[in-house]
């Protein structure tokens, strides 16, 4: 269980800034993932920490002790990684083991300590199998008991589940998120994944170019980007370009009872699932926007349908749950649609969220 | 080697506690210790020598002057390029042949082809010649059988000799490399090559041709190089088509009257057209990289009824005259001798020689190229680290100069280094040791490319992996990556082992009387008559030669194209 501080690290490559500056802070037994698209610095940010790379400037803190001016093999950093590193020339045990022996491990308790790691990860009768004998996902567990038997202060993972196919990339992910929550080791996770991020992470921290974009909970990610960054890269969002009339919110054609930012290049956001489909009858017709859109394309995909709409205030892509069969065969007609405004975020023209609500 | 190993120890002694440093910063100036002192230096010392007067010493393009007016140095020049264009031609015709009738043809006996190739490709390099006089000399047996049944054909010296020497003598490599490239190309290609209305051999032309063209191009390179370096052939039935090897050795054999100056100046126009067609080479393939995802192997037919007996007389024919020589050699080895003169009958009397009076050379061959290929693997091993693993201009610098010994002939390596090496500050001519550094340096890249591609194939990250469970860098390489590639590196070694058993062109330059190699006493017994001797001596060394070929492909799971 450590606490793990991250000040002000900096890192370039030639003339490329890859961190500007980053400042984070992960709480004993945290699952935290670093999400961003490649090319963001989180793996860099990783390496930094298990000491493969040299941060230019800043400080890595775990439990109060600056660990960055340590060699990576003397951090007590377990690492996973993307494309396994499982040694192939060791059995399954072998490589289980491997950790534990150089620590000098008496040969009963690394018994032991195997036979814990095989049991959690569920390779149990499987620890005398050289690694080409197993499975792609079956070696990732492999790589995951080898990381865990040394019990390291952090477990840095990188990018585990992406050289996966689909179904064992959920399965491993429910296994790796219950085996930290048992042993309770602070655990820092890179991925691209949007979904797998929330899925698995207590707290997630969007990168971009360098710089850290929010931090939060998935919950709070998702439901309420600060950045508009952020609300791009997590999940799918609508954005409609606006700018000021007379201090109100003007989109296309319509302006909105709603006081604007003092800059122009504002936009409004919102979720797809926010979209209300079909003519609301009822409701207060001052707290959503209402709109005419012309349906260009329909997207089944069984419990939901996405909905492509050409509307005065641009594309607008709407998804309804559950579709019935008259929502189906309106392709190429004109529906209402609204945007209700407690579902929408206003992004300032630096990116940041601001709150959004009628004018009063 | 021996900065290498100093390196290697102070990289593992400590150093990995301290902040920031990297132990292979160490192995990076050692091996460059190494390129300075065997191959910048002495080659160096050649290419002054080449500008320098001999009567007067003083600086002077006389030398060059001379090579490409005077009328031997320009035929020897002539000469050259007709021998190495011409080995290489027959070569490629042969191998490639050989490759396409065995990757695309189900041929009876595939395994045995092979060993035969093989067995072409690593007898020692002058046997070849030798073993033609016997056969096909003024007093072949070949041709006195001939001539007994009243059918005289032309005897084996001379331009044509030596052109069906190398042609027979270098076509495995061609075969081995090319039929790797054919074995690899996706048969859907060229079934919507047919597809579209092209005849098999015109899609042989328009379509496999071209997608193999960059190993087809890499072979010629090789048997071109192979074949302008070569010295005992053109020298034992050249006869008098001199060709830039024999020269210089000639110029600078001499004792008395050597030209040294001169000697050089050829030595500098041998390296000249080897890096001529090395860049060459390398504008033909620059943009030929193809890959393709989706791969189905290629469509081996039957080879039935006449096409099928034809295919395998060829077949058989190419891989049969090729390991004629070392065939040649074993059974003369056996034969009874009087003097120089077979007599009728089998004896052992070649090899009790061998065993009474010349046995030091066999001594001397071990020792050396033990010594050297412990050495080879050693350096080679660490900069091939350094080069896959650590990118940066001083390594990649390295890669580069290590690309210089595969132009350089062995005579020229033996030329610089016994002028560099024969007075102060660094004597060391007449010792084992000049002959153990030539070979070195010759086979070091071979070495340190090959340790480089086996670690390509081995993610970075399981170095990594062992680091973070609490390895240090230098126990990390010792315990995940020296086991993973050790295999490769082993049966590299054994490759080494074989060309620094076989060398005889840098050790001729540089032997005296006690350090004499088994190479160099075949080719003086060669040159003496002592043809039951150098019967004797061949076997010997074809025999570690194979022994050495078998554990390596035993070592590597018979991936051949890899190791050769």
């Amino acid at each position: 269980m450590s606490r793990l501080d991250i000040r002000t690290i900096e890192k370039s490559f030639g003339d490329v800034r890859v961190l500007k500056g980053v400042d984070l802070t992960v709480e004993s037994g945290e699952f935290f993932t670093l999400l961003g698209p490649s090319g963001c610095g989180k793996t860099t940010l990783l390496r930094i920490i298990a000491g493969f790379q040299r941060q230019d400037a800043g400080e890595i803190v775990v439990d109060g002790d600056r660990i960055d001016a340590r060699p990576a093999h003397k951090r007590d950093i377990g690492m996973v990684f993307q494309d396994y590193a499982v040694f192939p020339h060791l059995t399954v045990a072998e490589n289980i083991a491997f950790g534990l022996r150089a620590r000098r491990m008496g040969d009963a308790d690394v018994r032991a300590r195997v036979d814990e790691g095989l049991r959690m990860v569920r390779l149990e009768g499987l620890g005398q199998r050289l690694p080409s004998e197993l499975s792609g996902g079956q070696q990732q567990r492999v790589g995951l008991a080898r990381a865990m038997a040394i019990r390291p202060k952090l477990l840095l993972m990188d990018e585990p589940l992406s050289n996966l196919d689909a179904k064992l990339r959920v399965d491993l992910r429910e296994d790796i998120r219950d085996i930290q929550k048992r042993l309770g080791i602070t655990t820092i996770y890179v991925t691209h994944d949007q979904e797998e991020a929330l899925a698995i992470s207590d707290r997630i921290c969007v990168m971009d170019r360098g710089v850290v974009e929010q931090v939060g909970t998935p919950f709070e990610v998702y439901r309420a980007p600060r950045r508009r960054f952020a609300a791009a890269f997590v999940g799918t969002m609508n954005f409609v370009a606006a700018d000021s009339d007379g201090g109100r919110v003007r989109i296309g054609p319509l302006t909105l009872p709603v006081a604007a930012p003092a800059r122009d290049g504002f936009q409004l956001a919102i979720r797809p699932e926010n979209v209300v489909v079909g003519a609301p009858t009822d409701g207060d017709a001052r707290g959503a926007i209402r709109l005419e859109g012309a349906v260009r394309k329909i997207t089944f995909l069984g419990r939901e349908a996405h909905y492509t709409l050409s509307t005065p205030v641009g594309e607008i892509v709407a998804q309804v749950a559950d579709p019935t069969r008259e929502l189906l065969d309106v392709e190429g007609r004109t529906i209402a649609i609204a945007l209700p405004y407690d579902k929408v975020v206003l992004f300032t023209a630096e990116g940041d969220a601001t709150p959004f609500g009628a004018a009063t | 080697m021996k900065g290498a190993g100093g390196a290697l120890s102070r990289a593992f002694g400590g150093g990995t506690a301290r902040r920031g440093f990297d132990p292979w910063i160490l192995v990076l100036v050692g091996a460059w210790a190494i390129v300075a002192l065997l191959l910048i230096w002495p080659l160096w010392s050649v290419l002054m020598a080449s500008f320098r007067d001999n009567d007067t010493g003083a600086l002077s393009l006389t030398n060059y002057i001379d090579v490409f007016t005077l009328r031997s140095y320009r035929r020897a020049i002539g000469n050259t390029l007709l021998a190495g264009l011409g080995g290489m031609a027959g070569a490629l015709v042969l191998g490639v042949t050989l490759a396409l009738v065995t990757t695309r043809f189900r041929i009876r006996g595939r395994v045995l082809i092979q060993i035969l190739a093989v067995v072409a490709l690593v007898s020692p390099p002058f046997i070849g010649a030798y073993a033609w006089i016997v056969l096909f000399g003024a007093n072949g047996v070949v041709r006195q059988g001939l001539a007994s049944v009243g059918i005289d054909i032309p005897t084996i010296y001379g331009a044509t000799g030596v052109i069906l020497v190398f042609a027979f003598k270098f076509f495995p490599h061609v075969f081995l490399i090319t039929s790797g490239a054919l074995g690899a190309v996706n048969r859907s290609v060229e079934e919507a090559a047919e597809g579209l209305g092209l005849s098999p051999l015109r899609r042989l032309f328009k379509v496999t041709f071209p997608l193999i063209l960059p190993s087809i191009t890499a072979a010629a390179l090789l048997t071109f190089v192979l074949s302008i370096a070569d010295f005992g052939t053109p020298r034992l039935i050249g006869r008098d088509f001199n060709v830039l090897a024999t020269e210089a050795f000639m110029l600078f054999g001499t004792e008395m009257g050597g030209n040294p100056g001169m000697a050089s100046a050829l030595s500098m126009v041998l390296i000249g057209l080897s890096m001529a067609l090395v860049l060459l080479q390398r504008r033909v393939t620059r943009r030929d990289v193809y890959a393709g995802n989706l791969m189905r192997k290629p469509f081996v037919r039957e080879a039935t009824g006449w096409r099928g007996v034809a295919l395998h007389v060829v077949a058989y024919a190419i891989v049969l005259v090729g390991a004629l020589p070392a065939i040649t050699a074993v059974i003369f080895s056996f034969r009874r001798t009087s003097g120089p003169v077979f007599q009728p009958g089998v004896s052992l009397q070649s090899y009790e020689r061998v065993i009474s009076t010349v046995s030091t050379p066999v001594w001397n061959t071990l020792v050396y190229s033990s010594a050297s290929v412990f050495a080879i693997v050693v350096a080679g091993t660490l900069i091939g680290y350094l080069v896959s693993r650590r990118p940066q201009p001083a390594t990649a610098a390295l890669d580069g100069m290590l690309m210089v010994p595969y132009v350089v002939p062995g005579i020229v390596m033996g030329i610089a280094i016994i002028t560099r090496f024969n007075g102060p500050p660094l004597e060391l001519t007449g010792t084992g040791l000049v002959i153990v550094m030539a070979v070195f340096i010759r086979r070091l890249p071979y070495s340190a490319r090959s340790a480089a591609a086996a670690l390509k194939q081995l993610s970075p990250s399981l170095e990594e992996a062992a680091i973070s469970l609490g390895y240090s860098p230098a126990r990390a390489f010792l315990r995940v990556t020296v086991p993973l590639i050790g295999p490769g590196i082993l049966a590299g070694a054994l490759m080494s082992l074989v060309t620094a058993m076989n060398e005889l062109s840098s050790s001729l330059v540089l032997y005296v009387g006690s350090t004499v190699t088994m190479p160099v006493r075949i080719y003086l017994a060669v040159l003496d008559g002592e043809y039951g001797l150098a019967s004797a001596l061949s076997s010997i060394l074809l025999v570690l030669t194979v022994a050495a070929v078998a554990g390596a492909f035993l070592l590597s799971g018979r991936k051949q194209s890899s190791l050769l």
